[in-house]
């Protein structure tokens, strides 16, 4: 039976555990491997960091919703991150080049290499990050899918 | 159960270690920054190993500080040392490309023995 289950947080940065073992437990039953339940939970867990420091600004007591959903015949996960702050520079959505090792600015590669689907969509009341990780991924193991992104940017 | 970050550090011979306990993400890692810096810059330790047998968890934050202290070890010509990577910190530390930069031991005897 397909599932939707839908998360309501502030962006305390302390609820970030809470919301990872949720998605974890998600990811299992829909029948993710261990270390695709690894994965699919850095992501989910790196978009929310990236709506609490550029689309919050670090304020702790903003609105955030997670939408998740289980696709049809298991093949399966969506993730839709809510949030009501500033959109983001579309730029800064599609990760930088490793090769030059420094601290930051990683969140975005990690996302984009765990999920098989990333499109942020800033709308005029709120952004949308939209995340969908299939069971049997369509890409060559090691592909990179790049972070789509449309209007004003995000 | 909620782990709560604990970092703490001891002397071991000429090496400091960094015993490092619970999830890194955005809402601890800057306490681990803060013990990677002090142990790095104010206490000027010529090797510094970092143990994260007990870190179940990394996320980009915390890998970020693991990368800020090995500049700033660099720079000081001090050596930095990670061991003890749990199945999820290998694998991020993988997917960013970055397990190639640091220098890895399964384990302290090899972190500390290493020449």
């Amino acid at each position: 039976m397909d599932f939707s289950f839908k998360l309501e947080l502030v962006s305390d940065p302390e609820l970030l555990c809470v919301v990872r073992g949720a998605v974890q437990q998600l990811a299992a039953i829909v029948g993710f491997t261990e270390e695709d339940c690894r994965a699919i939970t850095l992501a989910v867990d790196e978009v929310l960091t990236n709506v609490i420091r550029h689309s919050y600004g670090n304020r702790h007591d903003q609105p955030i919703e997670i939408l998740c959903r289980r696709l049809p015949l298991d093949s399966g996960i969506e993730f839709l991150v809510v949030d009501r702050g500033r959109s983001a520079d579309p730029d800064k959505l599609k990760g930088r080049n490793l090769d030059d090792v420094r601290p930051g600015g990683l969140g975005m590669h990690l996302i984009a290499q765990i999920m098989d689907t990333v499109h942020y969509e800033p709308l005029p009341d709120r952004n949308q990050f939209r995340l969908i990780k299939y069971r049997k991924s369509p890409h060559p193991v090691g592909a990179e899918s790049s972070p789509e992104s449309s209007g004003r940017g995000g | 159960m909620v782990v709560h970050l604990q970092v703490s550090t001891r002397n071991v011979g000429n090496a400091t270690v960094i015993d490092v306990i619970g999830d890194i993400d955005l809402y601890n890692s800057p306490e681990m920054r803060k013990a990677l810096m002090a142990v790095l810059k104010e206490q000027n330790a010529s090797r510094a190993v970092i143990n994260l047998t007990r870190v179940r968890y990394i996320d980009s934050s915390g890998v970020a500080s693991l990368v800020e202290g090995l500049k700033v070890a660099r720079e000081r010509n001090a050596r930095y040392i990670l061991f003890g990577l749990s199945k999820a910190a290998r694998e991020v530390l993988e997917l960013s490309r970055l397990i190639k930069v640091f220098e890895v031991y399964e384990n302290e005897e090899q972190a500390l023995g290493a020449t």
